[in-house]
């Protein structure tokens, strides 16, 4: 059943929430960094208005969630549940609880600078629909769960929501006070264990409370009041405990209860001592009362949504369409104008053009465009602002978020706290691995060496391993690097050497060897190169699984061109895949930038693929034109119109 | 046909010098502005309230202490909450000697106003929130939902929040520091990048070493210490000709190079005293926002002062 629901807002602060089974928060915490910060989902869905249904839900660890979002107030409606259970109602459900709460909030929801909202009494809203929707013909079992549930809730959040009520209609004051037991107590009906308790309790309640009435009248109306206000403890079991030394109705202090409605005296004491506990009559009353304001609601607001519609349909006649015209044109150079999807449409057709001749991969591009026509739809423009300028800040800032590393990436940091840990973490100090892979010919053991040089400038003890035992030459080739790079350094104090096992033999074992010489004779740095493959060659791609298992490499890099168009994402994705189902890329390094001028799309295309960091970015061909990648740098040059 | 006529002979009606299209002409010159004045003076405030930005990585407690303050006099528990997604700020109000559980319309002690800005700790948003407000040589903050009436603030002191109980295991501290790192080389370069003579308003740092009722979590002093090596830890790194950041961009200019070293020259350990060389006053105060400790007391006392 349904675990909990929570309304959150963008800021981070829960409004309203109802736990019915306890989840932990970081669920709801995963779900929102996931989902809407780094729109790891593959559909660009995530800043819409859209009903719950056409959102993707979202697993976490045995819990799914159903959400909806709303933009204009920036609150996001979630319901947790069991992976296991499937509950149809749940988007109608949050559908419902959206409309209501909006509706009943919007204007406490736009006041500044305060996240206080206060919506204790959205208890009994959140009570009706569920009940509303939730078929009672379903399992045994899961009626028993919510049962507990909501009484286990009841304690806590009714006996003030009573209060209230009471101060403010003393008129109907006893049975409005409790607007969800009835409803409880009519599935409890099916149970006989709960029932016969409810019902000792019920006339507990009576003998109890007859002693302080002062009539006879008064004492059995307090009959059928009391049962309901009782403090419940709960016990293992789940069952009703009273507890006689807390009194939580409070309702009876105002004596002008008394007479306020004598008409409904009569029934209730039968009722009480037939065990029904709590009238059924009354009961639905109650509902009924609330379910119509509900219903109203949103009906009211289904309406609205039609006449809109229909308003926009019939926005037509001459003169109509000719001021708008007008104004429109008008607001587009002054600013101020609400920005629609037709106002949007083909400026972001045009954005998209724009990207794509970056060499941004079609995919990448799409996704980047739908992204930012959500988040604008709806959205005025600022003073003298038009409708380009705005598209170009919201891209820059969507491109920012997404080139954004989550995480540091300060690799002399990384690789100091692996050779030499800190003595309260009880690691022993080993050498750091790094392995790189990619597509033939993108310039592995080139950016292998040029890594190598930075390394060695900040005089670290490299080894480098060759890993490529397929193609000829390839020993070789690391070896005139090796050369080159012992020159370079020799007075700056850094040491590298070659550790090579010829050809043929597997490369995986050769890395593993590697690893433990490196251990063995106390080097800082481990850099395995790696034989080029085709990223659709499943034979050879499957062979990186065992590679990884064998070396454990701390980081696994995966080098890249920028020269390279669509097909990035493919690799990029193929090889994120291709270390198991425990492991996946690092990071990146994009080779050959120099050679691209400003068509630097494919770094989107592969983050956009893969959501794994850009780490360094090849400009050259000498040993120090590595650079590391500036996010800044990167949404300049995408963005820039030459 | 008719319209038309009327349209006409109204047209012509308003251009005859009457008597009646003379004051109405005049009625609407005088009024016109007082209208328009009323009109957009009553929806900007007419006092800019002086802020305080709460910046820390995600999961430290901002939101969480931001709701704790607001909700001071009603209920002294803070909200529950979850991961940021955008800035949001509060109007509080602050007197001497006063805790913010106290109600100060109860009291009728005279208050200060301001503004505390919650901003997203998540690493991808913080560019774009907590650092580009930090940037500008006088921050200002557009409270997110009067943007278009430019509310603008001026930014009196940060506020960095840091989980205590995380930093004592390995992961969280450089991230921490890092983030602190960045914040403390922004106000930095503001520092150089002033204009003319005039340097730009000292900037007082908090840092809120939070949750220190769990049982796990490092005292004050320890936080200072171990932050001070972290973030001395990060400036060698990043010295340590880390290769320059700005991609491939020719312009390397010297200054560049000195203002990429956070704190005093050539000096080999780092510490927050080094700050004061910038006008940017390091303060670490522990304290909690839940659960039993030392409260967020002193906090609340910093920022009075401060504001």
């Amino acid at each position: 059943m349904l675990d909990t629901f929570e309304i959150l807002t963008t800021s981070g602060v829960v409004l309203w929430s109802r736990t019915l089974a306890p989840v932990s928060p970081s669920v709801v915490n995963h779900f929102i960094s996931d989902v809407f910060i780094e729109e790891k989902s593959s559909v660009a869905g995530a800043k819409n208005g859209a009903s719950a249904a056409e959102n993707p839900s979202y697993k976490h660890d045995q819990h799914t969630l159903r959400w909806t979002f709303e933009k204009e107030l920036g609150i996001i409606f979630v319901a947790v549940y069991r992976s296991l259970l499937h509950i149809s109602w749940i988007d109608k459900l949050i559908d419902n609880i959206r409309t209501i709460f909006v509706k009943l909030y919007h204007d406490e929801l736009t006041k500044p600078n305060t996240t206080i909202v206060q919506c204790v009494s959205f208890d009994k809203y959140f009570d009706q629909q569920l009940h509303e929707l939730e078929p009672t013909g379903g399992g045994k079992s899961d009626v028993r769960a919510l049962q507990e549930d909501t009484f286990a809730d009841d304690t806590g959040d009714d006996a003030p929501t009573g209060q209230s009520q009471n101060g403010a209609s003393p008129g109907s004051s006893p049975t409005v006070s409790r607007p969800s037991t009835p409803s409880t107590s009519h599935l409890l009906v099916a149970k006989a264990g709960p029932v016969a308790k409810m019902s000792r309790r019920a006339r507990k309640g009576q003998n109890a409370k007859s002693g302080p009435a002062s009539s006879g009248d008064e004492a059995t109306r307090k009959t059928k009041a009391k049962p309901v206000k009782r403090g419940r403890k709960w016990d293992a079991d789940g069952f009703a405990d009273e507890d006689d030394g807390v009194q939580l109705d409070y309702s009876a202090a105002p004596p002008s209860d008394s007479d306020a409605e004598p008409r409904e005296r009569p029934g209730a004491v039968e009722e009480v001592d037939a065990s029904t506990w709590g009238s059924n009559a009354k009961g639905k009353f109650v509902l009924k009362d609330l379910g119509d304001e509900v219903n109203a609601i949103l009906a009211q607001e289904n309406a609205k949504k039609g006449a809109a519609t229909k308003t926009e349909e019939s926005s037509g006649g001459l003169v109509g369409t000719g001021l708008s015209a007008i104004s429109g044109l008008f607001r587009n150079v002054v600013g101020g104008k609400t920005l629609t999807k037709q106002d949007l449409d083909k400026a972001m057709k045009g954005m998209e053009e724009h990207l794509l001749k970056k060499n941004v991969a079609r995919e990448a591009a799409v996704r980047l465009c739908e992204g930012v026509e959500k988040e604008l739809l709806g959205v005025k423009t600022g003073n003298f602002e038009s409708i380009n300028t705005r598209i170009q800040k919201a891209m820059e800032a969507s491109l920012t978020k997404m080139l954004t590393p989550t995480s540091s990436l300060d690799l002399l940091r990384e690789i100091d706290s692996i050779t030499s840990p800190s003595v309260t973490s009880l690691r022993k100090p080993r050498p750091y691995v790094m392995s790189i892979v990619g597509v033939n010919g993108v310039g592995k053991s080139t950016n292998l060496s040029k890594i190598c040089f930075f390394l060695l400038q900040n005089k670290y003890k490299v080894l480098i391993a060759a890993g490529d035992t397929f193609r000829s030459g390839a020993v070789e080739q690391l070896a005139v690097h090796v050369r080159n790079l012992k020159e370079l350094t020799a007075r700056e104090g850094g040491q590298v050497e070659l550790y090579q096992k010829g050809y043929g033999k597997d490369a995986a074992a050769v890395a593993k060897d590697a690893v433990a010489y490196a251990a063995q004779e106390g080097f800082d740095v481990v850099l395995i190169d790696t034989a080029g493959r085709r990223h659709n060659d499943q034979r050879l791609m499957s062979s990186l699984e065992k590679f990884a298992k064998f070396a454990q490499p701390d980081k696994i890099l995966m080098v890249g061109e920028a020269l390279v168009g669509t097909d990035s994402v493919a690799q990029a994705r193929n090889f994120n895949a291709a270390f198991g189902s425990g492991r996946s890329l690092d990071g990146f390094i994009i080779s050959k930038c120099d050679t691209v001028g400003d068509m630097v799309g494919t770094l989107v295309s592969i983050v956009h693929a893969t959501n794994v960091p850009v780490l360094f970015v090849g400009v050259g061909q000498h040993y120090s034109d590595l650079r590391n990648f500036s996010v800044k740098w990167a949404v300049e040059k995408l963005l820039s119109s030459t | 046909m008719s319209t038309l006529e009327t349209l006409k002979s109204l047209f012509e009606a308003s251009l005859t010098p009457s008597p009646t299209v003379i004051t109405i002409g005049l009625l609407v010159v005088l009024f016109a502005p007082v209208l328009l004045h009323f009109l957009y003076s009553a929806a900007t405030p007419y006092t800019t309230l002086p802020s305080v930005l709460l910046l820390g990585p995600s999961g430290a407690g901002k939101t969480a202490l931001l709701t704790l303050f607001e909700r001071g006099p009603s209920s002294p528990s803070p909200a529950q909450t979850h991961t940021s997604q955008v800035t949001s700020s509060v109007e509080l109000a602050v007197a001497q000697e006063t805790s913010y559980t106290t109600d100060l319309d109860a009291t009728g002690a005279t208050a200060k106003k301001f503004l505390l800005v919650d901003t997203p700790g998540h690493p991808k948003l913080r560019a774009a929130n907590a650092l580009s407000y930090l940037s500008s040589a006088e921050p200002t903050i557009k409270s997110p939902l009067a943007s278009d009436h430019g509310a603008k603030s001026k930014l009196k002191a940060l506020v960095f929040v840091v989980d205590a109980a995380a930093l004592a295991d390995g992961d969280a501290l450089p991230q921490t520091a890092e983030y602190l790192y960045e914040v403390l080389l922004t106000l930095q370069k503001r520092f150089h990048g002033r204009k003319g003579s005039r340097a730009p308003a000292s900037m007082p740092v908090l840092i809120a070493a939070n949750k220190l009722d769990l049982f796990t979590a490092l005292p004050a002093a320890l936080v200072k210490s171990n932050l001070e090596a972290e973030l001395g830890r990060i400036r060698a790194a990043r010295s340590n000709g880390l290769l320059d950041s700005g991609v491939g961009q020719d312009d390397l200019n010297a200054n560049d190079e000195v203002e990429g070293w956070l704190g005093g020259d050539g000096s080999e350990k780092f510490s927050f005293a080094q700050m004061m060389e910038f006008d940017v006053e390091v303060d670490v105060i522990g304290g909690n926002v839940v659960g039993d400790g030392p409260g967020a007391e002193k906090w609340w006392k910093w920022i009075g002062e401060r504001v």
